[in-house]
């Protein structure tokens, strides 16, 4: 059996008394798009930033195809193919938007993978076009709108050429019009065909959301956290039949679960 | 060939005629390479090779402290550390002068690593604070070996640049020239060359979010410690084969200041504001000093005039300058000299119209 493309192992971060993720184990497939939900709290940023080596775990292991990579530097998980957005915006504030993704396209995994009879710039363009921002290429990032950081935000993590994004919130803050243009455009991604390389599988995807609704239609599968614990995992339809969950949101979320 | 020409002169019209801030460059160049000849005066040449020397000195320090947001408070270290081993070599060992100041230079690189790498681990405060401490330290290793480094008194008899102090001069300001355009382009974030401009800036801005874009921003760190060691050390070298003597007044906290006091006066995270602020700051002190009154005063002149200045162009000279007399197209971006009204790639108006 070939090794499961994300693996999440047990893995564990105390802050002192708080246990944030308290033995949280799953994993991703090669060509999933999982959704992760939970209660304001429950730790999926701190999860996110485990698997990213922005935090390092108290204990427990991710492997990454198969490779042992929990508590690496950031840039090199990077570059080994995993990409995070972050939940609040941090943009290079004063480069122009076209310069924050190229920053991207200049780290060695994006120089050995992109499209080689590209340039840098054109390369950044080509990310930008995608998510639909390339007309702000030369505009500082400290006057773009939020929702169009939001969109810089994955343009960053897609140039990186990665073949598994891990996107924090990525609808938080915006209109219910731009969120279904994200999603629509995240779906899009994830099907593949151009970006990056001409024959592209699209990369896979853990979703962090909190908006369920608009997450449950773009997801495959989903996964439950809880006081930084799996409490259940399956596919939309199970997910918000299930009475634990119910019970996690204090039925709070329930009617847009439903709907 | 003719045709070749003309794109030459197009490139260089739209690269810097077009633009005042570069012209006003040029000019500058220009005069300092014709000094010689309109004022041949002995002074005034030993001030600006001084000035040539020190202005890679400073932008060195904006190119580290600056450009990577890590205080450098010691940077006298780089400088002296060449300084001393170019000394040290020449005098002892009878090594020429195009030797000593390479070898000055690998050695302000290691001494660059040296502070690097606890600077990787250190924050704000800590940081300047370690770093102040490292000339400091060296000054005690100095006084252990009199015999061999001079001890108060500095290491006498550095064999001379060249025979004459003009040669002198136009082998500073040339390797002066160099330096400083291989350091601007270097944090050049609108560069198609070398790419390193905008990852700096990228560290700089966001460290956390530089990472996750896949840049391993401790090499790109060390790189600028040692880089910033080895221009630092290109000016010690020169300074102790100028100047003819290596001392330990160049390890002191005065002349780690100094670097701090022309960049911001300047403007900082520029390297030309270092520059500009180096040939303005640094000629007028020394005029200065020419009255016994002066010589006495002349740190408190130099802050006093930094204060002022910070007042009213608190984002230092250059800046204040060149935002009278450059205008930013707002949708090209390009640079236009201010009395345009459009833009002079794609005439967009400059302002609002009134
Ligand atoms: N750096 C930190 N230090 C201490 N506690 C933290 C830190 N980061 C997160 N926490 C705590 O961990 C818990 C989980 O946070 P987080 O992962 O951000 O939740 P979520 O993203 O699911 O809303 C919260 O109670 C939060 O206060
Ligand atoms: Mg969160």
């Amino acid at each position: 059996m070939a090794a499961p493309f994300l693996e999440v192992e047990n893995l564990c971060k105390h802050f002192g008394e708080l246990r944030a993720v308290d033995g949280a184990s799953f994993h991703v497939g090669q060509d999933e798009m999982v959704g992760l939900i939970g209660p304001n709290g429950a730790g999926k940023t701190t999860l996110m930033r485990l698997i990213t080596g922005i935090l390092k775990p108290t204990s427990g292991t991710v492997r990454f195809k198969g490779e042992d990579i929990t508590g690496q530097d950031t840039a090199k998980i990077v570059n080994k193919g995993i990409a995070p957005t972050f939940q609040v915006v941090k943009p290079f504030r004063h480069l122009p938007v076209g310069a924050n993704v190229m920053v991207s396209c200049l780290c060695p995994r994006a120089k050995r993978r992109g499209d080689w009879v590209k340039t840098v710039e054109l390369r950044a363009r080509d990310a930008l076009e995608f998510c639909g921002i390339a007309d702000l290429a030369l505009e500082p990032a400290s006057v773009v709108s939020h929702g169009d950081l939001k969109r810089l935000e994955v343009a960053r993590a897609i140039a990186t050429e990665p073949e598994l994004l891990l996107l924090d919130e990525p609808f938080g803050g915006l209109s219910p019009a731009e969120t279904e243009l994200m999603g629509k455009f995240l779906r899009r991604l994830h099907r593949g065909g151009r970006f990056g390389r001409l024959h592209s599988e699209g990369p896979a995807m853990v979703i962090v959301e909190h908006k369920l609704s608009d997450l449950m239609k773009i997801v495959d599968r989903v996964i439950v956290l809880s006081f930084g614990q799996i409490i259940v995992e399956g596919t939309p339809d199970e997910v918000v039949r299930n009475k634990e969950v119910i019970e996690a949101y204090i039925g709070k979320e329930v009617s847009s679960l439903v709907s | 060939m003719g045709s070749y020409l003309y794109r030459l002169y197009r490139g260089f019209q739209g690269e810097i005629l077009a633009v005042p801030g570069r012209v006003i460059a040029l000019i500058f160049v220009t005069l300092l390479f014709l000094l010689p000849h309109i004022i041949p005066h002995p002074l005034v040449l030993k001030i600006f090779s001084l000035a040539a020397l020190f202005a890679i000195f400073a932008a060195s320090w904006d190119f580290l402290s600056g450009f990577t947001g890590q205080l450098n408070l010691g940077h006298a270290l780089f400088f002296g550390v060449s300084a001393y081993s170019a000394a040290l070599l020449n005098v002892h060992l009878g090594v020429p002068p195009w030797a000593t100041i390479p070898i000055g230079a690998i050695a302000g690189v290691i001494a660059g690593l040296l502070v690097g790498i606890p600077a990787l681990r250190l924050r704000g405060f800590y940081l300047a604070l370690v770093t102040l401490a490292f000339p400091i330290i060296l000054i005690g290793v100095i006084f252990v070996f009199p015999d061999i480094t001079g001890g108060e008194l500095g290491l006498f008899g550095v064999d001379r640049l060249s025979g004459s102090r003009v040669l002198d001069y136009y082998i500073i300001l040339l390797v002066a020239t160099a330096s400083i355009l291989v350091m601007w382009k270097l944090t050049d974030g609108r560069s198609k060359i070398v790419r390193t401009g905008v990852i700096l800036h990228a560290i700089r801005e966001d460290e956390i979010t530089a990472r996750a874009s896949g840049i391993n921003t401790v090499r790109y760190k060390l790189m600028v410690f040692s880089i910033s060691g080895f221009f630092a050390g290109v000016a010690g070298g020169l300074y102790a084969h100028y100047i003819r003597i290596a001392g330990p007044s160049i390890l002191e906290l005065f002349f780690s200041f100094q670097p701090i006091i022309w960049t911001i006066f300047g403007g900082i995270v520029t390297i030309y504001g270092a520059v500009a602020g180096v040939f303005i700051l640094y000629p007028l002190v020394e005029l200065v000093r020419l009255h016994p009154v002066g010589e006495i005063y002349r740190i408190v002149l130099m802050v006093l005039i930094l204060i002022v200045v910070l007042l009213f162009m608190p984002q230092g000279i250059t800046r204040w300058v060149r935002d009278h007399i450059e205008e930013i197209c707002p949708r090209c971006k390009l640079i236009n000299i201010r009395t345009r009204r459009y833009c002079r790639a794609c005439r967009a108006p400059l302002r609002a119209e009134k």
